[in-house]
């Protein structure tokens, strides 16, 4: 028996903002998932909620998200204090109709507007360094709090399809990368 | 930081294992989807069998080893996904073995497990490992025979049920490192 290495791409970069940092998962940020996952409430509008044998394989499927597609979700960590407070990315398993942007925030994280930092960040990349033209949020009807950040980030609600392995979603469509970057030089010649 | 994941490959007399990628989705798929995977959790829809692949890839990453896709020499088509694999829940690392469509009845199974279990011996330094078999899956329990392992309890999991542990023999017993000695 002999064994050669086969390595097969890994290269989650690192995103930083004003407070936060997007990084590629660590063994270390299960835990606040898994909890995320247990928790209906919060989980509903993620295709939770879902026990811990679910939730790490949801964890080790992310990381193999990475290495397939070349994106996924990143863990985002507060610069201050190094809090795992949520997990954005971009996401794109079999069947989805195409790439969309997602965020979740844990618990304790809301209303600092942290979340609209950390998607701002991740669209950012996303339509820079990674060259996306286009993005779409999938959002469960009802699912208010994401609604109004979708809003918050230029995107309108352009459809609802069935999703897969969700049911009926409503897509949201973000502003392309030549909209943000004339917005964004609009608002810095004001 | 950047990440990178090297995931060894294995040759053995007929086979080799090596890293699963994208190219196996197509098989992989096909498998879990079809009736032979009712004894591993399928069956699954093809969204399902691409999380499947993705975890088993990421699991590789957080535990250090996992399953190889096997190929048979002479082709790079995936013909079964065996190896490693202790995902959260489970009792304890087991060697798994999953052949796709026609790939049954050669040795295969048996071939590539005697090669994860010397990696899991030789190379990870393990001292136990077992299989987990469904108490149908009669076609798994001989594979688990041919290999010396034993029956050695029971094991309830939340999702899959009532599994059979089978114990393999340890590193010290394996004099030729492979399942010669069994056969």
């Amino acid at each position: 028996m002999t064994a050669t290495g086969l390595t097969l791409p890994l290269d989650i970069p690192t995103v930083e903002t004003d407070r936060l940092i997007l990084r590629g998962p660590q063994p270390g940020d299960f835990e606040p998932l898994a909890a995320f996952f247990a928790d209906e409430a919060r989980s509903w509008g993620f295709g939770g909620p879902m026990e811990r044998n679910g939730a790490w394989r949801w964890f080790a499927g992310n990381i193999g998200h990475w290495a397939l597609h070349g994106y996924g979700f990143w863990t985002v960590e507060a610069k201050d204090g190094g809090q795992i407070i949520g997990i954005v990315g971009l996401w794109n398993p079999e069947g989805w109709p195409e790439p969309e942007l997602g965020w979740v925030m844990f618990a304790g994280s809301e209303g600092k507007g942290l979340a609209f930092e950390a998607a701002a960040a991740a669209r950012a990349h996303a339509y820079g360094p990674m060259g996306f033209t286009t993005l779409t949020s999938n959002i469960f009807p009802g699912n208010a709090r994401s609604v109004e950040l979708a809003e918050r980030l230029g995107a309108w609600h352009e459809t609802d399809f069935e999703n897969v392995s969700h049911g009926i979603e409503m897509r949201y469509r973000h502003p392309a990368p030549e909209t943000l970057a004339a917005a964004t030089k609009t608002e810095g010649a004001a | 930081m950047s990440y990178s994941l090297t995931i060894p490959s294995l040759e053995t007399e007929r086979l080799i294992l090596r890293a699963p990628g994208p190219q196996d989705f197509a098989p992989f798929a096909a498998f879990y989807a079809s009736p032979r995977a009712d004894f591993v959790g399928g069956p699954l829809t093809a969204e399902g069998a691409w999380r499947m692949l993705a975890m088993e890839i990421g699991h590789w990453t957080l535990k250090g080893f996992g399953r190889w896709t096997v190929t048979v020499k002479g082709s790079d088509e995936a013909v079964g996904m065996i190896g490693l694999f202790d995902p959260e829940g489970w009792p304890e690392t087991e060697i798994g073995w999953d052949l796709f469509g026609s790939h049954e009845g050669k040795g295969y199974a048996t071939e590539a497990g005697a090669a994860a279990r010397n990696y899991a011996y030789t190379v990870l330094g393990l001292s136990t490992v077992i299989s987990l078999v469904k108490p149908a899956n009669t076609a798994s329990a001989r594979v688990a025979q041919r290999l010396g392992a034993k029956h050695d309890g029971d094991f309830i999991h939340e999702r899959h049920g009532q599994m059979q542990i089978w114990r393999h023999p340890g590193p010290d017993d394996l004099t030729d490192g492979g399942m010669e000695a069994y056969a």
